[in-house]
């Protein structure tokens, strides 16, 4: 083996399992010096490959029939029915099933429906990522999917949208935005289908806002607590001026 | 099935994916560069893991089932979607959130190379780093031959090393290859 041969064969296998390997570099200094060089920067590819990892969330597994063992016909039907959801749904809509049992637990009996400004506040606890301090809106294609779907228009100019997901919210798939406010991140959740006669006031966890009447529907608006309530307001307004249902 | 039967069968399924869920985790975001379309995957995968689970038959053999199960989600899920190319001056917060780690510029830097590694590079890498998989068993997964998948892995680190000495930041002597 020589030098050329040894360094393609460890640039691919830096733990030199190939034959010949620990003989070439045991007589030849320039390569046990090369070879070290790769181990360093497999240390910091490794390094750099071990992301965080999020907790692990078990997909709610149903009790298998024999009939359902091993039958790929089975397999290829769930995956054709769970795939008419965009990944923004469907992760909204696990959000928002997850958000509904947590309100149901959370009320006596579990028979009184909690209100609209309840869900909207659950849901945020829920999905409290999405509420990060960052200058990286979200692309255009990610808004146009989330808002598209739900909203005949709104303009995109409200400021700098950093979160856009479809959730569900009192049963209904909804756009939920974040946009970067003056005191941290501001969260708007766009209802068209939730006709309020006034003002709601909405207070949570750190944060607290406003569900603004918008035509047949309506708009909540929440930030962090540092934030002026006059200027969730003025965001709300700002958003209500724009948005458009869809008829 | 009556419902002892069932209950063990959860009982090890739930054993198994908590033993290598960080490591399907991480090859789902790597394979598809977006933690939130990671988790979508990885719950696709796990749900069609738990009903075809009879067919793993030795336990010694489950992370290498569950990541062949992994990738063919990615892949339907990519076909289904027919997703752009991600441009990564236009990255979504979740995008971004896999890269950057302000804390270890460096750090930061190793990510994002890795992230613009074309997918048939940044694959085998990831198998090989992060799995400790041999080359043959990278082979049979990806079902390409072993020499295929050396001559991936050395254009993968060479690719990397050239991004890494641009950037600065790198110790590594450039050679030929």
């Amino acid at each position: 083996m020589n030098c050329e041969q040894y360094r393609q064969a460890i640039a691919a296998d830096p733990s030199e399992s190939f034959d010949g390997g620990k003989t070439h570099a045991a007589n030849c200094d320039a390569c046990s010096g090369y070879r070290q060089e790769l181990r360093s920067l497999d240390e910091q590819i490794a390094r750099a490959l071990a992301i965080d990892v999020r907790g692990l969330d078990l997909p709610g597994l149903p009790p298998i029939d024999d009939a359902d063992r091993g039958s790929a016909g089975f397999l290829e039907q769930k995956s054709r029915r769970t795939s008419v959801f965009s990944p923004p749904v469907w992760a909204g809509i696990a959000a928002g099933l997850v958000v509904a049992v947590l309100l149901v637990i959370g009320f006596p009996g579990g028979d009184v429906s909690p209100s609209l400004a309840e869900q909207v506040i659950a849901h945020l606890d829920y999905e409290q990522e999405s509420r990060r301090v960052t200058a990286v809106p979200v692309s255009a294609r990610r808004l146009g999917d989330v808002v598209g779907s739900e909203v005949a228009g709104m303009d995109h100019d409200i400021g700098l949208i950093t979160y856009a997901m479809s959730c569900v919210i009192n049963g209904r798939t909804v756009p939920h935005l974040v946009i970067q406010g003056r005191s941290g991140p501001v969260t708007l959740i766009l209802l068209p289908d939730e006709t309020i006669e006034k003002s709601i006031g909405l207070s949570g966890n750190n944060v607290h806002g406003v569900i603004l009447p918008v035509g047949n529907g309506s708009v909540a608006i929440i930030g962090e607590r540092e934030e002026q309530l006059t200027e969730i307001n003025r965001i709300g307004r700002k958003v209500a001026d724009t948005v458009e249902w869809k008829i | 099935m009556n419902s002892s039967a069932d209950f063990e069968r959860r009982q090890r399924f739930e054993r198994i994916v908590t033993a290598f869920h960080a490591a399907l985790y991480r090859y789902a975001a790597w394979l598809c560069r977006d933690p939130d379309i990671a988790e979508v995957v990885l719950q696709e995968s796990l749900l069609r893991a738990w009903k075809s689970f009879d067919a793993l038959r030795e336990d010694d053999a489950a992370k290498q089932w569950l990541l062949t199960i992994v990738r063919r989600e990615n892949a339907r899920y990519f076909e289904r979607k027919k997703l752009e190319m991600v441009d990564i001056d236009e990255l979504s917060p979740s995008q971004a959130a896999m890269i950057a780690v302000s804390s270890d510029p460096e750090l930061d830097e190793m990510r994002e190379a890795i992230y613009r590694l074309e997918d048939d590079y940044r694959e085998p890498l990831v198998l090989q780093v992060l799995m400790g998989y041999s080359t043959k068993e990278i082979a049979d997964l990806m079902g390409i031959n072993p020499g295929a998948v050396l001559t991936r892995l050395h254009r993968a680190r060479n690719k990397l090393r050239q991004t890494i000495d641009t950037a600065g930041c790198g110790t590594v002597a450039r050679d030929s290859g």
